[in-house]
C-alpha cells in the first residue's frame, strides 16, 4: 500500500512545485501519519480487549466498513480537485429506492437482478453529473451545487418511497451482505474490487492525474491550455457512479429500500478521506490514503464498543481523536498551507 | 459582480413587497369571512365565545402536520387523518417539515394567517418538547384549535390554554417494561440481553430504557451485558449489533431495542451471522415491517401506538370541539397516556391490516382511549 500512496505524493508535489525535493519532511508525515494512527489504534485496542484481536471482530470491522469505503472512494475524485461534493446522502436515498423497486421486492413485480444495480450505479452517475454540470457550467459553488442535488435526491427517494417500504427479496443482492467467502461477506469483496479500480482510475488514467494537477493549481493548467472542464465533470460523475454502488450495497445490508440509506455517509466518507491524509484543499492524497482513513474510522467506532467506553461519551471521544490526528498529520505543513479555509 | 447584487437587491425588494401584499390580503380575508369568526380572535374572554363560534361542519379545515412521509409510522398518522376527514366529507390538508423546528412554525404560522382560524383543526406531532409552546401559543392568539401528540415541556399545561383542546402521548416507561417482560419471557426467564437504546437525550428514549431497567430489577434471572445508543436508526443498529455479537457471542439471549428500526437493524446482523429466529428481538412503534417480522417468528414483540388512530383522533377531537358539540371546559381530562397494546406472534396479523373503528371518533367517543391522566 506505501509505495502507491508515496509515488501518489511525489506526483502531486511535482505538479505543485517543480523542482523541490520529492519529498520533504511534511509530506512524509502528511503520508505516512495516518498510517502510523491507525497502526496506534490497533495496538492499544488490541491490548485492552481480547475480542478485539479475534479473527470475527476482524470480518465485522472490514464488513462495516465496505459501504463507508465505496463512498469515500467517490468523494475522494472531487476532494482531488479542491471541490466538496455534500450530495452522497441524497444520491443514495434515490439509488437504495431504485435498487430496491428494481430487483425483486415486496412493493411491485420487476426482477432486473443485475440489470437493476448497473441501472442504480448509471443513476448515481447521472446525479454525480448533474453536480458536475451545475458546478462547472453554471459556475455555482460545488458546495451549493451538491448540497442542491442531495436534496432533488431526497426528493425523488422520497417520491418512490411513497409511504410503503420496499423490502428486499431479491437472493442475489441479499446475499450480498450475508453469503460468505473466506468469512468476509461479499459486500466486502465488491469494496475491495471499487477500491483496485478507483485506485487504477487515480494512477494511471489521465482522468486521475489530471484531477490530482487540478488540485494542486487549476490556474496554471488553464494558462496552459489544459479544458479543466471535462475533467471535473467527469470526476464528480465517478463520484455519483460510487455512491450508486454504495446505495445498492447499503440496501443489501439494510434488507429494504430507505430513504434514510446514506444518512451520515456525507460526513463520515470526508472526515474518513481527511483524516486519511487527502486534503481538502485539494491535489494532495488519494484513494489509498482516503482508504486508511476509513480504516481508523471504522477501528475507532468498533474499537471504543469493545474496550468498554460508555455510549455517552463515545461520540465526543471519536471526535478528539480525529481532531488530533489530523491537527498532528497537518502540524509540519501549517507553514506551506498559508491558507486554510 | 456588481450587476449580481443589484439584481439580488431587486429580487428581495420585490419579495419584501409581495410579502407585504400577501400580508394585507391575509388581514383582509381574516376579517371578512362570517361575523363569528372575529369575536373569537379578538375577544379576550374566549370560553364564552366558544359556544357561540360554532363552525359549519362543512367549514371546517383540517390539518394533520408530521416529521416526514419516508417513515412508515408518521406516513400511516397522516392516513388515518384522511380517513377520518373522509368520514365527515372533508379533506385532510398533509403537512411535514422534514424534523427543521423552523420550517414546522413557519407552517403553522401560514395555515393560521390563511383562511378562518376560529374552524381550523391543527392535529400536530412538534418536533421537540421545546417547539410545542410556539405553536400553542400561536393557536390560542389566532383562536384555531390545536392538538399536540408525544412531545410538550413538562411544565406547559394544557388546561391552561382554552384552545389547546388536548395532549395525545404514551407512558414511554410502561413500553420499555413491557417489551423487556416480553422478552424475558421468550428467553425462558433467565440469560443475558444487550439492549439498543434511542437518541440518548431524547426523553422518549431515557423513558423506555427507564422501563427497561425497571423490568430488569423485578427479574433477577435476567442479566443487562451491554447497552448502547443506535439512534433510532436501522443502519447504526446494524453495526452496533453486529459489534456486540463479536464482543459477547453466544452469550446473547436476547435484544431489547427501544423502536422497530433498530429492532429491524439488530434482525438484519442476526441473518448476517446465521442467527435469524434464534435470539428474541422486541422493538416498538409497531411499523409495518416489524409486524410482518413478528407474523413470521424472526421478531418477538412490538408496541403499538396505533400511528392511523392518532392521526385520525387528533383531528375528530378538534372536529368535534369546533362544530360545537363539544366543549373544551367540559373535558375532564385533556393531557393523557392513551392505551396502547403489546403486539406478539398471537395478534400481529390484526395489526398488519390496521383498520379503523368509525365508533371511536364520534364526540362522545373521542376522549374513551385513555390509560392514565398526565402526572
Amino acid at each position: 500500500m506505501q509505495p502507491g500512496a508515496l509515488g501518489v505524493e511525489a506526483g502531486a508535489t511535482a505538479v505543485r512545485t517543480p523542482g523541490r525535493p520529492a519529498l520533504a519532511r511534511g509530506d512524509l508525515v502528511q503520508t505516512l501519519g495516518p498510517s502510523a494512527v491507525l497502526v496506534v489504534l490497533v495496538v492499544v485496542f488490541g491490548l485492552a480487549s481480547p475480542q478485539f484481536r479475534s479473527m470475527n471482530n476482524l470480518h465485522s470491522m472490514v464488513d462495516a466498513a465496505a459501504v463507508l469505503a465505496v463512498v469515500t472512494v467517490g468523494i475522494t475524485f472531487v476532494l482531488l480537485l479542491g471541490c466538496i461534493d455534500l450530495s452522497a446522502t441524497g444520491v443514495m436515498a434515490a439509488c437504495s429506492l431504485t435498487t430496491s423497486l428494481l430487483v425483486a421486492n415486496t412493493r411491485n413485480a420487476l426482477d432486473l437482478g443485475v440489470w437493476g444495480v448497473v441501472v442504480t450505479v448509471l443513476l448515481g452517475g447521472v446525479f454525480g453529473l448533474l453536480n458536475g454540470v451545475i458546478s462547472v457550467r453554471l459556475k455555482v459553488p460545488s458546495f451549493m451545487a451538491t448540497l442542491g442535488v442531495s436534496a432533488i435526491g431526497i426528493g425523488v427517494a422520497t417520491v418512490m418511497f411513497a409511504g410503503v417500504q420496499p423490502g428486499l427479496v431479491d437472493p442475489w443482492v441479499s446475499g450480498w451482505a450475508t453469503q460468505r467467502w473466506f468469512g468476509f461477506t461479499q459486500l466486502a469483496y465488491l469494496a475491495l474490487g471499487c477500491i483496485i479500480i478507483g485506485w487504477f482510475v487515480q494512477r494511471h488514467t489521465r482522468l486521475g492525474r489530471t484531477a490530482m494537477a487540478i488540485g494542486g493549481a487549476e490556474d496554471v493548467l488553464i494558462l496552459s491550455g489544459v479544458r479543466v472542464g471535462p475533467y471535473k465533470v467527469a470526476a464528480f460523475t465517478v463520484a455519483g457512479c460510487c455512491y450508486g454502488l454504495a446505495a445498492a450495497m447499503a440496501t443489501s445490508q439494510l434488507g429494504a429500500g430507505l430513504v434514510q440509506a446514506g444518512g451520515g455517509y456525507t460526513f463520515a466518507s470526508i472526515t474518513a478521506a481527511i483524516v486519511g491524509g487527502t486534503l481538502l484543499s485539494g491535489g494532495r492524497g488519494g484513494v489509498l490514503h482516503s482508504m486508511v482513513g476509513v480504516l481508523i474510522v471504522s477501528v475507532l467506532a468498533n474499537g471504543l464498543v469493545l474496550i468498554g467506553v460508555s455510549p455517552y461519551v463515545q461520540r465526543g471521544f471519536q471526535g478528539l481523536i480525529v481532531v488530533i490526528a489530523v491537527g498532528g498529520a497537518a502540524w509540519p505543513l501549517r507553514r506551506r498551507l498559508v491558507v486554510v479555509k | 459582480m456588481i450587476i449580481k447584487t443589484h439584481r439580488g437587491t431587486r429580487l428581495s425588494l420585490v419579495a419584501v413587497l409581495a410579502a407585504a401584499a400577501l400580508g394585507l390580503t391575509a388581514c383582509s380575508s381574516d376579517s371578512s369571512p362570517a361575523d363569528e369568526a372575529s369575536p373569537a380572535a379578538g375577544g379576550e374572554t374566549t370560553a364564552a365565545a366558544e359556544t357561540t363560534a360554532a363552525c359549519d361542519p362543512a367549514d371546517v379545515v383540517l390539518i394533520g402536520q408530521v416529521r416526514n412521509e419516508t417513515n412508515p409510522y408518521e406516513a400511516s398518522w397522516l392516513d388515518g387523518g384522511d380517513a377520518f376527514a373522509a368520514q365527515v366529507g372533508l379533506s385532510q390538508q398533509r403537512l411535514t417539515y422534514d424534523g427543521e423546528s423552523t420550517k414546522q412554525q413557519e407552517q403553522i404560522r401560514q395555515v393560521l394567517a390563511s383562511g378562518d382560524a376560529a374552524c381550523t383543526v391543527l392535529n400536530v406531532l412538534p418536533n421537540n418538547d421545546s417547539d410545542t409552546t410556539p405553536i400553542v401559543e400561536a393557536a390560542q392568539e389566532a383562536g384555531a384549535w390545536v392538538i399536540t401528540q408525544w412531545n410538550k415541556p413538562a411544565d406547559l399545561k394544557v388546561a391552561d390554554y382554552d384552545h389547546w383542546v388536548a395532549h395525545i402521548t404514551y407512558d414511554g416507561v410502561e413500553a420499555g417494561r413491557m417489551t423487556g417482560e416480553a422478552l424475558f419471557e421468550a428467553m425462558g426467564g433467565s440469560g443475558n440481553i444487550i439492549a439498543l437504546q434511542g437518541v440518548l437525550d431524547a426523553a422518549a428514549a431515557k423513558d423506555r430504557f427507564t422501563g427497561l431497567e425497571g423490568a430488569l430489577a423485578d427479574n433477577p434471572g435476567i442479566t443487562l451485558l451491554d447497552q448502547q445508543t443506535a439512534n433510532f436508526t436501522r443502519a447504526d443498529a446494524l453495526t452496533v449489533t453486529r459489534t456486540l455479537l463479536t464482543e459477547y457471542g453466544d452469550q446473547i439471549g436476547g435484544i431489547w431495542t427501544a423502536n422497530d428500526d433498530m429492532a429491524l437493524g439488530a434482525l438484519q446482523a442476526l441473518e448476517a451471522a446465521g442467527l435469524l429466529g434464534q435470539i428474541p428481538v422486541t422493538g416498538m412503534d409497531a411499523v409495518p415491517e416489524a409486524l410482518q417480522a413478528i407474523a413470521d417468528g424472526n421478531m418477538t414483540a412490538t408496541i403499538s401506538a396505533d400511528g392511523m388512530w392518532q392521526g385520525a383522533i387528533g383531528l375528530a377531537m378538534g372536529y368535534c370541539v369546533a362544530t360545537g358539540e363539544l366543549n373544551v371546559a367540559d373535558i375532564a381530562t385533556r393531557a393523557f397516556f392513551a392505551e396502547q397494546t403489546l403486539v406478539t406472534a398471537d395478534n400481529a396479523d390484526a395489526f398488519i391490516t390496521p383498520t379503523l373503528n368509525s365508533s371511536d371518533f364520534e364526540c362522545a367517543n373521542v376522549f374513551n382511549r385513555i390509560a392514565a391522566p398526565l402526572p
